[in-house]
């Protein structure tokens, strides 16, 4: 009798071991993800959703191999509030080093994500050399331009979604469709007074009017500003034809809503446009905001089919959150913990060195094509083709859906005009 | 024609934001720093009603006016009473009541730009080739409305004359028998009720966000002081200076400084004539 107990134990215990492979893992000592986000604003609270999806769909696969050693991934996550208006950068820095410092965290995932406190931390996490990855709403080009020329002293700060050089460039090839297709030619710029927003508007002014198109006028408005109705009549008054708005503020959905009632006859065209970007924009402006078009930087973070990773992800995101991805930083936030995941794996440590050293070393396809970093500015490599590079994504709504538009090989349907402009 | 149109609107907008912080400090001298709060507060009541729990939109701004009413009541009553005739704790009590409200209303999960009011009436008019949406033309006549209606109010009923009378001088009004206090909670509920009342007509316009309560108690402080404390015509009049420097700052010079224009508004008149324009604390000017 004592016999068939311990032999039904045995097979219990084997059986634990064969059926719940994670189990060991989670025993292991974790590995913590530090994760500073501006959580009360979509490029935060999207962010961390996207990094617990990948955690959790890491860990439940058994978690990271660490030379041998199977440990699971930690969130920890600290509010940096450096997207809401007036709130100092010091903030942002103040929650990067109580992560570092306090929580611990052996790599860091996620923000700041106000470019202007992104940039002030990457000294901060140099100096206590930990790698991180910048996976939301940071789109200055000041980023990839510093570790180039301080490579020693920004090595381990990576940047794994696009930027706003690159945002540029797909915009004025979206254009450039759009002149061909309806013969608009006249472009007014309407800007966030933030660091990303006034350098991407002001480097659109001058590619847009170096390629032969009218830029009529930029408009700065604070964070936080509710009425846009005079910008809009100067807009109308100087006969524009496209509005090209740079604003991740919530507020921009009253933008389109003013654009609506006063039927301007020009199509908006979001640089970074968060407001455009959720999928509960539709009903924050009661279906006025359709035919805006917006650049959501990656594949992913609206359907498509770039890889077949893409809609896998984005179900699974759908499933897990009960909405679908909302913002920009959803899936290079994802993409981050399994880059970083497969990093650690070939580096089989977590040494700061041998990491930076396998994420420059990274080509894996993703959700949102190859992802690959340049090795001397750690910026992702970008291309209008998944498969040779991290491809973008604009989409226009239409019909109360995010429809891409843009690039041509990962496109779903034509860019529209509302009926107010059709001749 | 852009700058009268919009100049107007603009004007009459922030005489709606200011003319509750104005009533109330004429009559009780509380300045009532949560009056962005429960401007705020009215747009969620009223979005709760309408789209939570799918009443009449009407109704839904008449039972959010009357909350606002009773709320602006109770506040007084079992709270800003006790600190009344102390400056600093008034301010205090008030300014913490609505950041109570605001982050009470953050922290409950209403952020994010999914909370909107439908617009009264839909569409635009176009007026000397200048669009305009039906909305800010509703915008202004109910703020015409309001004006006249509190003028008539304040002149021609027993509760707007005794209230002019406390206004005027509190201890004579006693002596004539008008209960101070409750004509201050009657005030404080009015005040409450405009507040409200703003929010229900200029919410329309955008989303009900938790930062507008913010932005709209230093605009109704900037038209209170530029007028004159306590001067609820003089808020009317500083509204239309405002509205119409900030309608011109925005064509000539940039969207950028609109809301500096309010804040020099503020500077501006605190350093040359710190009673406003029809300020009754006629003291202040002579200590200048």
């Amino acid at each position: 009798m004592k016999m068939r107990g311990f032999g039904i134990l045995a097979v219990l215990l084997a059986a634990a071991f064969l059926v719940l492979p994670g189990t060991q893992a989670l025993a292991e000592e974790p590995i913590t993800l530090g994760c500073p986000l501006s959580t009360a604003y979509l490029y935060g609270w999207d962010a961390d959703r996207a990094i617990r999806l990948a955690v959790d769909e890491i860990n439940a696969a058994g978690g990271v191999n660490v030379g041998g050693v199977k440990r699971p991934f930690k969130v920890e996550v600290m509010d940096t509030r450096d997207l809401e208006p007036g709130v100092p950068v010091s903030e942002a820095l103040l929650a990067v080093e109580k992560l570092i410092l306090e929580k611990k965290a052996d790599f860091l995932v996620g923000g700041p994500v106000r470019s202007e406190a992104a940039l002030a931390a990457m000294s901060l996490l140099s100096k206590h050399k930990k790698v991180s990855i910048f996976t939301t709403g940071f789109l200055s080009p000041q980023f990839h331009a510093m570790v180039a020329k301080d490579y020693d002293k920004f090595k381990y700060c990576f940047r794994i979604h696009g930027e706003a050089v690159q945002l540029v460039k797909e915009i004025m090839a979206c254009f450039q469709e759009i002149k061909d297709k309806y013969g608009l030619d006249k472009v007014f710029i309407m800007v966030q007074d933030v660091a990303h927003a006034r350098g991407g508007g002001e480097v659109l002014g001058k590619v847009a009017t170096g390629k032969g198109w009218q830029v009529l006028g930029t408009e700065i408005y604070p964070t936080g500003t509710t009425d846009f109705s005079m910008g809009l009549i100067k807009a109308k008054k100087a006969g524009a034809q496209i509005l090209n708005i740079w604003m991740d503020m919530p507020e921009s959905s009253i933008l389109l809503k003013q654009w609506y009632d006063m039927k301007v006859p020009a199509l908006p065209f979001g640089s970074t446009l968060a407001a455009a970007e959720q999928p509960g924009f539709w009903k924050a402006t009661e279906g006025k905001g359709e035919y805006t078009l917006c650049n959501v930087v990656n594949a992913g973070n609206a359907p498509s089919d770039a890889t077949p990773w893409t809609m896998k992800f984005y179900d699974a995101y759908a499933k897990k959150w009960g909405v679908e991805p909302e913002g920009l930083g959803s899936s290079s936030s994802y993409m981050a913990v399994y880059v970083l995941k497969d990093a650690i794996e070939r580096a089989g440590s977590l040494d700061s060195e041998k990491v930076l050293a396998e994420l420059e070393k990274t080509d894996l396809m993703g959700v949102y094509g190859r992802i690959r970093f340049d090795p001397k500015n750690h910026q992702v490599i970008p291309s209008f083709d998944p498969k040779e590079g991290a491809v973008g994504s604009i989409i226009q709504w239409q019909d109360g859906k995010r429809v891409v538009v843009f690039p041509k090989s990962i496109a779903k349907g034509e860019i529209q005009l509302p009926p107010w402009m059709k001749k | 024609m852009d700058i009268l149109i919009y100049g107007t609107i603009n004007s009459i907008a922030l005489a709606l934001m200011a003319l509750g912080f104005a009533l109330v400090y004429g009559i009780s001298r509380v300045p009532n720093f949560a009056h962005g709060a429960i401007y705020v507060l009215s747009g969620f009541i009223t979005w709760t009603f309408l789209r939570g729990l799918g009443l009449n939109y009407a109704l839904s701004i008449v039972i959010s006016l009357v909350l606002m009413g009773v709320l602006g009541a109770l506040l007084y009553q079992f709270m800003l009473i006790r600190v009344r005739g102390m400056a600093i704790s008034e301010i205090i009590a008030s300014y913490a009541i609505g950041l109570a409200i605001l982050e009470g209303l953050r922290w409950g999960g209403f952020k994010g730009m999914s909370y909107t009011l439908p617009v009264f009436v839909e569409g635009s008019v176009m007026i000397g080739g200048i669009p305009i949406d039906f909305q800010r033309i509703v915008v202004v006549g109910f703020g015409a409305l309001i004006v006249l209606g509190l003028w008539a109010f304040t002149h021609y009923t027993r509760i707007g004359l005794a209230l002019r009378g406390m206004a005027q001088d509190e201890r004579a009004a006693l002596m004539l028998g008008i209960d101070s206090d409750l004509m201050a909670v009657v005030a404080m509920a009015i005040g409450a009720m405009l507040a409200g009342l703003a929010g229900v007509l200029l919410l329309p316009l955008g989303n009900i966000v938790v930062e507008s309560g913010y932005n709209v108690l230093i605009l109704a402080i900037a038209v209170c002081i530029v007028g004159g404390l306590g001067s609820w015509m003089g808020a009317v009049l500083a509204a239309f200076l405002i509205g119409f420097a900030q309608i011109l700052t925005v064509v000539y010079l940039g969207s950028h400084y609109q809301m500096v224009v309010a804040l020099l508004a503020i500077i501006f008149t605190l350093i040359l004539k710190p009673s406003g324009l029809f300020g009754m604390q006629k003291e202040l000017e002579e200590r200048v």
